[in-house]
């Protein structure tokens, strides 16, 4: 009697001491031993040299590919299919198809659903001469409703806001004439109108003067935010979608020639935005209606859907900084370099790019 | 007989295992391959900021996945400003791993900074530090400094409380039962006192996941149940001799004490290593005048002891007070959040025992009740003086 009450009693002690020890190494030591993996080695800004046998998850310096491209991007005009109409002016016809299902890499790592118009965050850059008939054949691929807005001069019915997009393959047919001559945004209008512009139903829409504009090396950059977390505040913000895109993939430009950039403010809950370009000035077209500069500067503020045009030439090569002066933005993806080469030496010389060197940052 | 009673064991034995067997049947059918029976809702990933060092010229982030999907941490962030860091061994947690992610960073001593961490899906989790502090690297100057604060806090005070032993042993057995109270409502303060710093530890640093309610109430009862078994087999082994057993409550009481003041010690060293406290004299003051009482306290029992007691007393005093030291110097130099939630818990526990210990005594000695106006005067008084001195700390 005793030996079995002794027996019974030591089980149950030692069961609940079993519990006990198996229950605090599952807690205390939840990682399991890893095999050693090779030392890698990043360098910060300020030169500190840091050593890890982990892995780098670095937004700003590391080179990242992502699925969209915001160099291919930045140049890429869609002028649309042409074809000449009995007055002799110009029909332009595009095709532009919403969807709201894509789960897109906006950072390395940082994947989010993003709406989209043609596939891509911002949609692609309609251009076309003032006075021609723009012809959109819009398609709504997505699960909710969807309209395209344009900003610009055209009858009420092809305002984008009233006549709502069905999903689920829905058509409607914006046609009106293009003006006036400038750089604007285009954007879905469905409420809430909010959520649908920050999730990327967004694009510029550029209206060339008719006796058009002086040659020059042109871009486009939309200023935007992604807000990944839901919580009305911007993550990220970038030029073009990918933040810190231009930082690691420099865009490249020469001396002594014309850069046109058509800017575009989307960045939503943060109530200004700006752009300030190092070791140069630039002649500002606030809205690009006018031929005639409004100001030679190096900063200009921007509010929401507020743009313009940049024209400026680099007299020196090197590497230029551009960025939000908001530092806040800059630091959470919005910041970029040009690297200008002389136009003296043979231009096509290959350019290493900015992060195999110690990348200068400064404002 | 022999025959028999070997079936009934085996058959004890699988009747025992049979609802096992369904159970894992059950949670087969549940997780198993192709069964989506359910999958409802949405599982959201959540990750925890358990621990953050200031070293040299980097911040150090300790993560947990807390949530009950994997996760990838894939961005630092240091007052929400994008960092290029490092995360060690990887960014890939499974639940309840843990990750180091080093950022590089010239941090400015005893300024507030917000480290974030950005997982996959953009979620963004973030901890705030009130003042930025190096981590304490253990040093012969930095131990000696832990075990003087230790010796304040904990040793002296309860020294100085067992001096009250003299004045105890010369009164009537009335006034002798109202310090025996006066102690119990002294433990039940502290008893409350130390699951309420627990909870509070477990609020700001433990994921919910980890239920810190329910964590502290199980491992309260536990070191109380533990505790309570050992106790009763020291109190029966010292029965026969009758003046042994106040010595073995006074033992009781101390080590009691002492597994609070271990968890007081992890507290002190935790907010000095984490920079949360500027240590001032004040709250040396504070906590010594607290603990004095915890010398009655274990000085009471022993008022009936006729032989010479110092020596024990002694030891007892070092028993209670010396833990201090050793929370110190374990808060300070390998705080981790789970392990003050979980001594301060055992502190609990073995505090709620003693209390059993004494309330039993003094039942025994009242015949058979709790109700005389020394002892509810007692308990009342004990918590009073407890509460007073608390606003000091």
């Amino acid at each position: 009697m005793k030996q079995s009450s002794f027996n019974s009693r030591s089980i149950m002690i030692f069961s609940l001491i079993a519990v006990v020890v198996i229950s605090s190494v599952f807690f205390v030591f939840p990682e399991s031993i890893k095999a050693q993996s090779d030392e890698k080695v990043f360098v910060t800004h300020s030169g500190a040299v840091v050593r890890t046998t982990g892995e780098v998850i670095d937004p700003l310096y590391v080179e990242a590919t992502m699925e969209f491209d915001p160099m291919e991007y930045l140049r890429d005009f869609d002028y649309g299919t042409t074809s000449p109409l009995p007055d002799g002016t110009t029909l332009r016809e595009y095709t532009i198809v919403a969807e709201d299902d894509k789960i897109m890499e906006v950072s390395p790592g940082v994947f989010y659903n993003a709406w989209t118009f043609n596939g891509s965050v911002p949609g692609p850059t309609i251009r076309a001469t003032e006075g021609d008939t723009v012809r959109i054949n819009f398609i709504n691929n997505g699960s909710k409703e969807h309209t395209m807005h344009f900003h610009g001069i055209h009858p009420a019915e092809m305002d984008g806001v009233f006549e709502v997009v069905g999903g689920g393959g829905g058509r409607f047919t914006y046609e009106f004439i293009a003006g006036p001559a400038g750089v604007h945004p285009y954007h879905c209008h469905v409420m809430p109108l909010e959520e649908h512009i920050v999730h990327g139903l967004y694009g510029v829409f550029i209206v060339d003067p008719k006796e058009g504009r002086e040659p020059a090396d042109e871009m486009v950059m939309v200023l935007n935010g992604l807000d990944t977390d839901f919580d009305t505040e911007n993550n990220f913000y970038a030029a073009n979608t990918i933040p810190f895109y231009y930082q690691h993939h420099p865009i490249q430009i020469k001396t002594n020639e014309l850069i046109r950039i058509y800017v575009v403010n989307m960045v939503e809950f943060d109530p200004i935005n700006n752009l300030h370009l190092h070791g140069n000035l630039y002649k500002y077209y606030p809205t690009g209606t006018d031929l005639v500069p409004s100001f030679y500067t190096d900063m200009i503020t921007l509010s929401q859907t507020e743009r313009g045009i940049m024209e400026f030439e680099y007299q020196y090569p090197g590497k230029y900084l551009f960025h939000a002066h908001k530092v806040e933005f800059s630091e959470k993806g919005w910041v970029g370099i040009f690297l200008v080469s002389d136009d003296g030496s043979n231009s096509e010389q290959e350019t290493s790019p900015a992060t195999g060197d110690a990348t200068e940052y400064g404002t | 007989m022999e025959l028999d009673k070997k079936p009934s064991g085996a058959k004890t034995i699988i009747s025992g295992l049979i609802p096992f067997a369904f159970i894992v049947i059950l949670m087969v059918y549940i997780f198993g391959p192709g069964s989506d029976l359910l999958d409802l809702g949405v599982p959201l990933p959540e990750i925890t900021i358990e621990m953050v060092d200031f070293v040299d010229s980097e911040i150090h982030a300790t993560v947990r996945n807390t949530g009950p999907i994997p996760v990838e941490v894939v961005m630092a962030d240091i007052n929400d400003r994008i960092q290029p860091a490092a995360v060690e061994p990887d960014r890939f947690l499974e639940r309840y791993e843990t990750a180091l992610v080093r950022i590089p960073f010239v941090w400015n001593e005893a300024e507030p900074y917000i480290i974030g961490i950005t997982i996959e899906d953009g979620t963004r989790f973030e901890k705030e530090i009130e003042a930025a502090a190096p981590r304490l690297q253990p040093s012969l100057e930095l131990i000696g400094f832990f075990a003087i604060i230790g010796t304040y806090v904990g040793i002296i005070p309860v020294m100085i409380g067992l001096m009250w032993l003299p004045f105890i042993r010369r009164l009537s057995k009335n006034k002798y039962h109202f310090f025996m109270a006066l102690t119990v409502g002294l433990l039940l303060f502290l008893g409350i006192d130390s699951i309420e710093e627990a909870l509070e530890a477990s609020a700001e640093n433990l994921a919910d996941s980890f239920n810190g309610i329910l964590l502290v109430a199980t491992v309260t009862i536990l070191s109380f149940l533990g505790l309570h078994y050992s106790g009763e087999k020291l109190i029966q082994r010292v029965k026969d001799s009758p003046y042994a057993k106040p010595v073995a409550i006074a033992l009781m009481i101390s080590i009691g004490i002492g597994l609070h003041n271990f968890g007081e010690g992890l507290a002190i060293g935790a907010a000095i290593g984490l920079g949360q406290v500027a240590l001032s004299t004040f709250l040396i003051v504070g906590f010594a005048l607290h603990n004095t009482t915890e010398g009655l306290a274990i000085a009471s029992p022993l008022a009936k002891e006729k032989k010479s007691v110092i020596g024990k007393l002694v030891a007892m005093g070092m028993i209670a007070g010396a833990p201090a030291i050793f929370g110190a110097w374990l808060g300070g130099f390998m705080y981790s959040p789970f392990s003050a939630v979980i001594f301060l818990s055992i502190g609990a526990g073995a505090i709620f025992q003693v209390i059993v210990i004494i309330m039993k005594w003094l039942r025994d000695e009242n015949e058979n009740s709790l109700s005389s106006a020394s002892i509810v005067s007692g308990i009342a008084v004990g918590m009073l003086v407890m509460y007073l001195t608390s606003i000091f700390v």
